[in-house]
């Protein structure tokens, strides 16, 4: 094979800016990128798209619907195993929100907050996704 | 009057039968949906029941005494309007009924006209008190309201802004002469700035509404002051500044929220690391007596002026004039403060222009 596939990274989020500066970093860093606008979109391409990872806004249009879009991809055959990012403009982990997932919510594999640093999100998507 | 007093109940307690007849009809010809109860026991449950808004009580009679009925009423019943129906004789009880809650009181005996002027008067009251109500639970919405759209509207822009430096970076970064990526980076600067000026502004708008988490459980400060220069040791290092802990055997504890004291200690340490010069130190020590407990920072730094020392705590106050604006959110010492306030503490500082400047926080024992 000449050209190594490129891995698949579906990106939802409501900020249209965010996701091209996102894409634009991604792309850079020799992923294929799917972009999706909102929380039904992105479900939708995580089971059309098969992405090798899913990086998702925690405050789309509502507080909440990135919890949702969590719990509905990993009802999905595809989204099962499937790495996922949860983003955030507020500090989860911070002292003062701090964000304590319960028990029964899906579980994400890393929590970042924005803006994120290129060189730092494109390391961690790769130890994800090898 | 605009509302329907229909839609609303009067309740009327007395043991007389004919006083109860004569209010029922006086206030029913004006509108007014009237209950009656001949005791206070049965009149206590009727507005448990039905919360009337507004009940005429006998002050005598037999059994549960009118006042304790005014008493009871008064603290179960929301937004009840109470008015004591009292004998000429008994002015001075009615007085007393009023400490208890009552709103208004008659004497009797009295007119159909001055009762249903006396109902009217009290409805006007409560609905006031409604209104009132109502706007203090909106204005306390809109300031919580207000810290959610910061957060959310002013911190998301900032956030994709940056992205897109990153991005340019990332994508161009190889192309962009010496200058243009100096641009970038000082861009990304002062969005930053704005970034923290934005993060200090909530923290005090969280302080003022008191959504702000001030924990109160014991602290070990030893703890705190380690938490903070560990975090700040890489700062530190880069600006070629030494920190020096001094601590004393015993360590009395205190009472307080830890995570905010970390933070207060990291504004301060921070500080000191913009005013003190490579070479320089910055000291933390504790100390305490029989009353406080002082924890204190001392840098050897360019100090500040007496006249400036008494504003450094004001929101936006730069010592530093000018050429301080791109340094910090200016809004750092008043945190400082307010945290310190938040636990019954205070903060100070003495310096010495030249010498160096010292934050002494003073938590009570």
């Amino acid at each position: 094979m000449a050209t190594e596939i490129k891995k698949k990274v579906l990106l939802v989020d409501d900020d249209k800016d965010f996701l091209t500066a996102t894409k634009l970093i991604l792309e850079k860093g020799g992923y294929e990128v799917a972009l999706a606008e909102d929380g039904k979109a992105g479900v939708e391409m995580a089971e059309k798209e098969k992405p090798d990872l899913a990086i998702i806004d925690m405050m789309m249009e509502t507080w909440g619907e990135g919890f949702s879009v969590i719990s509905k991809i990993r009802g999905l055959e595809t989204g099962k195993k499937m790495p996922l990012i949860v983003l955030s403009s507020v500090d989860l982990q911070g002292p003062y929100q701090s964000f304590e997932p319960s028990e029964e919510f899906p579980k994400v594999n890393m929590i970042l907050q924005k803006p994120v640093k290129a060189e730092d999100l494109l390391k961690f998507i790769r130890d994800l996704t090898t | 009057m605009s509302e329907k007093p229909n839609s609303e109940h009067i309740l009327i307690i007395d043991d007389e039968e004919s006083i109860r007849d004569g209010c029922k009809q006086a206030l029913e010809r004006f509108g007014f949906h009237v209950l009656s109860a001949s005791d206070g026991q049965e009149g206590i449950r009727i507005a448990r029941e039905l919360h009337p808004a507004i009940a005429f009580v006998d002050l005598k009679m037999p059994s549960v005494s009118g006042m304790e009925v005014i008493e009871i009423l008064s603290k179960d019943i929301e937004d009840i309007v109470l008015i004591v129906i009292t004998g000429y004789a008994s002015i001075l009880s009615a007085v007393e009924s009023l400490k208890k809650g009552a709103y208004d009181y008659i004497p009797k005996p009295f007119t159909p006209d001055q009762l249903r002027a006396v109902a009217r008067r009290a409805l006007e009251h409560r609905n006031l008190k409604i209104e009132a109500k109502k706007l203090k639970e909106e204005k306390e919405q809109i300031e919580r309201n207000f810290i959610t759209f910061v957060s959310h509207e002013m911190r998301s822009p900032l956030a994709t802004i940056q992205q897109y430096m990153e991005a340019l970076r990332v994508v161009s970064g190889d192309c962009l002469g010496t200058e243009a990526f100096d641009i970038v980076e000082r861009c990304t600067k002062r969005i930053q700035n704005l970034e923290a000026l934005v993060e200090h502004w909530l923290d005090l708008s969280r302080i003022e509404n008191g959504t702000f988490a001030v924990d109160r459980e014991p602290v070990d400060l030893h703890s705190v002051v380690e938490k903070a220069v560990d975090e700040m040791s890489h700062l530190c290092q880069i600006r070629g500044i030494s920190v020096i802990t001094n601590f004393p055997d015993v360590q009395p504890k205190i009472e307080g929220d830890k995570e905010s004291l970390i933070r207060v200690l990291i504004n301060i340490i921070g500080n000191a690391t913009k005013y003190t010069p490579s070479g320089g130190t910055i000291s933390i020590g504790i100390s305490y007596d029989d009353h406080y407990v002082k924890l204190s920072v001392k840098d050897t730094g360019s100090g500040i002026p007496k006249e400036k020392l008494p504003f450094i705590f004001e929101p936006f106050y730069r010592a530093g004039g000018k050429e301080e604006r791109q340094r910090g959110s200016g809004l750092g010492l008043t945190f400082c403060k307010r945290i310190m306030e938040a636990h019954g503490g205070a903060i100070s500082v003495n310096s010495e222009e030249g010498r160096g400047t010292t934050f002494i926080l003073t938590f009570p024992r």
